[in-house]
């Protein structure tokens, strides 16, 4: 197994007029390769500001973070961005679709943004909907499509890169119950096909049951790991 | 990012909020249609007064004046000499001197007719049509010959000295007594009228006038001749051809050089035209500075607009920035739709300034026509008319178009420097 990402020692505040408020108060965790992690706990634990910083779109207070082996502190913004573009890729609560651009361009976005062709990029894009089974719908705006649609374009396009860590931010949370499941069911089919790894942050415990490997955040701190039996979840 | 993928999501986005953007080009179509309109038709102005001085004035002809104009009036007169030193100057084609006489009368005994001409100029002919060669198209009649001194010639305004006049003073061979005031001392000094028989040798065409000397008023005498009747070598005017019109200034300095201080005035036509093509283009610059107000006010259009878009657009920036945007990479998008309004308003308003600048050029026509036609100094029949043509420079429309995409670049910076610094985690949690 390859250690793709390591949190020690992590502490993140912010400042809300004079108050300073802790959100991370020292977290320590590994993550390996193709592994399932799910990070739950109440709202205000802290869950979504871990994300953040993994996502490498806001910076620790002190700890470290060690991303396929580069550490995060030392990087650049630019070297973040570039980062972010290569190796992470994001799921969000509200999907996050760029609403005037349809399925088939916002996909597109990232390799887009990474300067590749652009008739690569069109191939790669429409096998990635066609992978999360939308590629009926790649010319539809944001707008025309229905919530569990919209989070799979946003699946399509944070797995486009072909990146190291999926990140997801309460990817359920704006879904009925129903069409919630069937995203985790695509998240855990595409972890296995591509053996990625994946960091899914939920306050719902049956989803958060359902990873290798359940991280339990409370005030800022791991209450507990819970690591599912071998093969339970394979 | 590629270049070419940034201006097409920068068109994209500008084609989702048509309203807005086209309301923002317009404001700089309109800053840059006043622009071009006011440069090309004050390129066309200056042009065209150019053209009418150089038409006026003959650029290669200085006239050298006795006296200043600013150190008092010693008036010493001009003699065989100065003629001498002035031919040797380098670059002086020709030199020749005349006096004048003021308020000649001519009476024609055959027709018993009287009339007035201005000034008897009295020449000579050789040296003088070689300073002003072409001046003399005869309505009938030559050059008189060399050795003859009772010739005259006799201008156009002389021969027929109003409108109505359709038959002339005199034609040629005809016998004309001249009247000329001669000073006299005794028994008081006065000015004496005396008459002097003069054989016409020919008539002047109507030429309207090049320069200060309208030779439709005058009528013109052998220098010898004159010199007799008042017993003077001495002459009130040099007339000076030079080859090359550049050299002018030069040259005259050289004239004046010849002369004690203050003694001579030397009319320069090329510095003239130069001073009053250096106010028009003063008027112009003013008139562009003030049509470059209307674009600055575009720029500000601009800024507000780019600044109202990118907190709309916050989250955008968020999840652009999320999936890997370098901030750099969201200062370009924003940039490029500030330069796609400045290039597509800049090149609509050159097209709608040179349309505007034709308005503008009949309107004006059509209010400057003179409502009496008169000789007057500075119009010879062939200009008469005055039509502003815009003209069209390449360099002020290039300038005024790198102008537009300058002015939207600078006051896009802010508000794309603001989106590019937004930190994503705010981005994304904006609403």
């Amino acid at each position: 197994m390859v250690t793709i990402l390591e949190v020690h020692g992590v502490k993140k505040s912010y400042r809300m007029g004079k108050l300073l408020v802790p959100a991370l108060r020292g977290v320590s965790f590994n993550a390996e390769e193709g592994e399932f992690l799910t990070i739950f706990g109440p709202s205000g634990s802290g869950k979504s500001t871990l994300l953040h910083l993994i996502g490498c779109l806001d910076r620790p207070d002190e700890g470290e973070i060690l991303i396929d082996g580069s550490d995060v502190l030392k990087l650049s913004d630019d070297k973040l961005a570039e980062l972010r573009l290569t190796k992470i890729g994001f799921v969000f609560q509200f999907f996050n679709l760029l609403p005037r651009l349809s399925a088939l361009r916002n996909v597109e976005l990232p390799l887009t943004i990474a300067g590749v062709s652009e008739r690569e990029t069109s191939e790669r894009a429409k096998e990635m909907l066609k992978l999360v089974g939308l590629e009926a719908r790649m010319n539809h705006r944001p707008s025309e499509l229905s919530g569990g649609e919209q989070q799979r374009v946003a699946m399509a396009r944070a797995l486009i890169n072909n990146p190291k860590i999926v990140l997801a931010d309460e990817p359920t949370g704006n879904l009925d119950t129903k069409t919630g499941w069937e995203i985790v069911q695509l998240m855990k089919k595409l972890n296995e096909e591509k053996g990625q790894t994946f960091v899914v942050v939920t306050h719902d415990p049956q989803i958060a049951e359902t990873a290798d490997r359940l991280i339990h955040l409370k005030d800022g701190l791991i209450e507990g790991i819970k690591e599912a039996p071998r093969g339970s979840s394979q | 990012m590629k270049l070419s993928r940034i201006l097409v999501m920068a068109w994209e986005s500008m084609k989702q909020r048509k309203l807005r953007t086209s309301l923002t080009t317009l404001g700089v179509v309109i800053g840059i249609t006043a622009v071009i309109g006011l440069a090309s038709l004050g390129e066309g102005f200056r042009l065209e007064i150019r053209e009418r001085m150089q038409q006026g004035f003959e650029l290669d002809n200085l006239t050298i004046i006795p006296g200043s104009l600013f150190a008092g009036l010693s008036r010493e007169r001009f003699t065989d000499q100065d003629i001498q030193n002035i031919s040797k100057i380098s670059g002086v084609k020709a030199a020749t001197q005349v006096m004048q006489i003021g308020n000649v009368t001519l009476y024609n005994p055959d027709k018993d007719k009287t009339v007035q001409a201005f000034v008897a100029t009295a020449v000579n002919f050789t040296e003088f049509v070689q300073v002003f060669p072409g001046r003399f198209t005869f309505e009938n009649g030559t050059l008189p010959e060399q050795d003859r001194n009772d010739s005259v010639v006799i201008g156009y305004k002389v021969n027929y000295p109003t409108e109505n006049d359709t038959t002339p003073f005199a034609v040629t061979n005809d016998t004309i007594i001249l009247t000329l005031g001669v000073f006299v001392q005794q028994p008081y000094p006065h000015l004496e009228p005396r008459n002097y028989n003069f054989t016409v040798a020919g008539t002047l065409e109507k030429r309207g006038t090049p320069g200060i000397t309208n030779f439709d008023y005058w009528i013109f005498i052998p220098l010898e001749t004159a010199r007799k009747i008042y017993d003077t070598l001495e002459s009130d005017l040099i007339f000076v051809k030079v080859y090359d019109p550049e050299e002018s200034e030069r040259i005259a300095d050289d004239i004046e050089g010849l002369f004690p201080p203050y003694k001579v005035t030397i009319l320069v036509p090329l510095t003239f035209i130069r001073q009053v093509d250096g106010i028009l283009t003063i008027v112009q610059l003013f008139l562009m500075a003030i049509a470059s107000i209307s674009l600055l006010v575009a720029g500000i259009g601009i800024m507000n607009i780019m600044t109202v878009s990118v907190m709309e657009r916050t989250r955008e920036i968020g999840i652009l920035k999320a999936i890997g945007a370098k901030s750099r990479t969201v200062l370009t998008l924003f940039l490029s739709e500030a330069v796609l309004i400045g290039v597509i308003g800049g090149l609509i308003g050159v097209l709608t300034g040179y349309g505007l600048s034709f308005g503008l050029a009949y309107a004006l026509s059509g209010f400057m026509q003179p409502q009496h036609q008169q000789d007057t100094i500075f119009q010879t029949p062939e200009t008469q008319r005055i039509a502003i043509r815009p003209a069209f420079s390449v360099g002020w429309t290039v300038i005024a178009f790198v102008f537009a995409v300058a002015v939207c670049i600078i006051f896009g910076l802010y508000p794309a420097r603001k989106a590019a610094k937004l930190d994503p985690v705010e981005a994304l949690r904006y609403e």
